[in-house]
């Protein structure tokens, strides 16, 4: 993608999020029954897209054509999903699973990381 | 009111704030780095940076953008990922709604997670129209100082961490991280699920359908799950 393009699309999703912003601020008292009806998809969506965006790319090792199965990757993932299950934050299943990532490379090929 | 009272509500969110830079921080330093890693400029990143406002789509972007995704795709998906703005821009409208324009553009402008979860707190909610606006005004404007400084400093530090540390796989695990924040009941989990399995059945198809087919795949299951079960129990019954 040339840097024109990029900055299309910056642009465009900018301007798509800020809407998404202003929705309802700006539609007041008028979007009361819409929200209850499109509630449930609303909810349904974060866990539908975030799993899409993700498991794949813990799943399988990046950048392929192969789609060869990364078992140090699917560890980390499943360290983050640990710690996250306790910690509500982003932060430190990250840091867990990023070490846990490290550690298990260093391990199988004996190298420091 | 006296505006004194205000400005101390102000100060409170700033403060309430600076706890959760912790998590910022990193998120932000992920954000800058990985557009340097990606080959952007650094004014490029920065110009993302202010247009999202919003650091998990700018993560699902760089994803998309590196997977040499379509236009559209890239843009809907990273909105679609912004769509819990929607549930917070409801939350928030009885209090930003009245305001003119002026007040109510920028301030809607600057939701964000951290926000919502600081002004929702029953402690909050207690509290007079003014004084729970001035508290969120000093909460987001922080919150956004923060995040634009974190992404600055991860684009400055951005050539200097090595290749082999495979900071981009940060990116999957920080939206594996939100994922099992998001999923709090057992239907999520099997939409998580669904659309997980779904993404990688279909990761053969072109331009990137199918991601979207698989996030529609887990929406549907989630709309009609429901519905089924309740059906199955009933003829049982």
């Amino acid at each position: 993608m040339d840097n024109l393009t990029l900055w299309g699309l910056f642009f465009a999703v900018g301007l798509g999020t800020y809407l998404v912003r202003l929705s309802f601020i700006q539609l007041h008292g008028s979007t009361q029954a819409l929200l209850e009806r499109s509630k449930t998809i609303l909810m349904l969506l974060p866990p539908a897209i975030l799993a899409a965006l993700c498991i794949p790319a813990i799943v399988f090792q990046r950048p392929t054509t192969e789609y060869q199965l990364d078992w140090i990757q699917i560890l980390a993932g499943l360290v983050t999903v640990l710690i996250a299950h306790f910690s509500r934050s982003v932060f430190w299943p990250v840091v867990g699973g990023m070490l846990c990532l490290w550690l298990a490379r260093w391990l199988i090929s004996g190298n420091a990381v | 009111m006296h505006f004194s009272n205000y400005r101390q509500q102000f100060w409170e969110g700033v403060r309430d704030l600076l706890p959760l830079v912790s998590g910022v921080l990193p998120f932000g330093l992920i954000a800058g780095a990985t557009g340097v890693a990606l080959g952007m400029s650094p004014e490029m990143i920065m110009g993302m940076t202010v247009l999202f406002y919003a650091g998990s789509a700018q993560l699902a972007a760089y994803q998309l953008i590196q997977d040499n995704a379509p236009f559209v795709i890239i843009v809907l998906t990273s909105v679609v990922v912004n769509l819990r703005f929607a549930i917070y821009s409801a939350t928030f409208a009885p209090l930003i709604a009245p305001l003119k324009a002026r007040y109510r553009y920028p301030l809607a402008y600057l939701l964000s997670d951290q926000a919502y979860g600081l002004c929702n707190v029953p402690e909050q909610l207690d509290r007079s129209t003014g004084e729970r606006l001035w508290y969120l005004t000093g909460v987001a404007t922080s919150m956004c100082v923060a995040w634009i400084l974190s992404v600055l400093l991860g684009v400055a530090l951005g050539t200097s961490i090595p290749a082999h540390w495979s900071l981009e796989f940060t990116i999957p695990l920080a939206f594996l991280a939100m994922l099992v924040s998001t999923i709090t009941s057992r239907l999520l989990f099997i939409v998580a699920v669904v659309a997980g399995l779904g993404a990688i059945a279909f990761q053969l198809l072109p331009y990137n359908l199918g991601f979207t087919l698989a996030v529609i795949a887990g929406v549907c299951c989630g709309i009609w799950l429901p519905g089924l079960v309740r059906r199955g129990g009933q003829s049982n019954g």
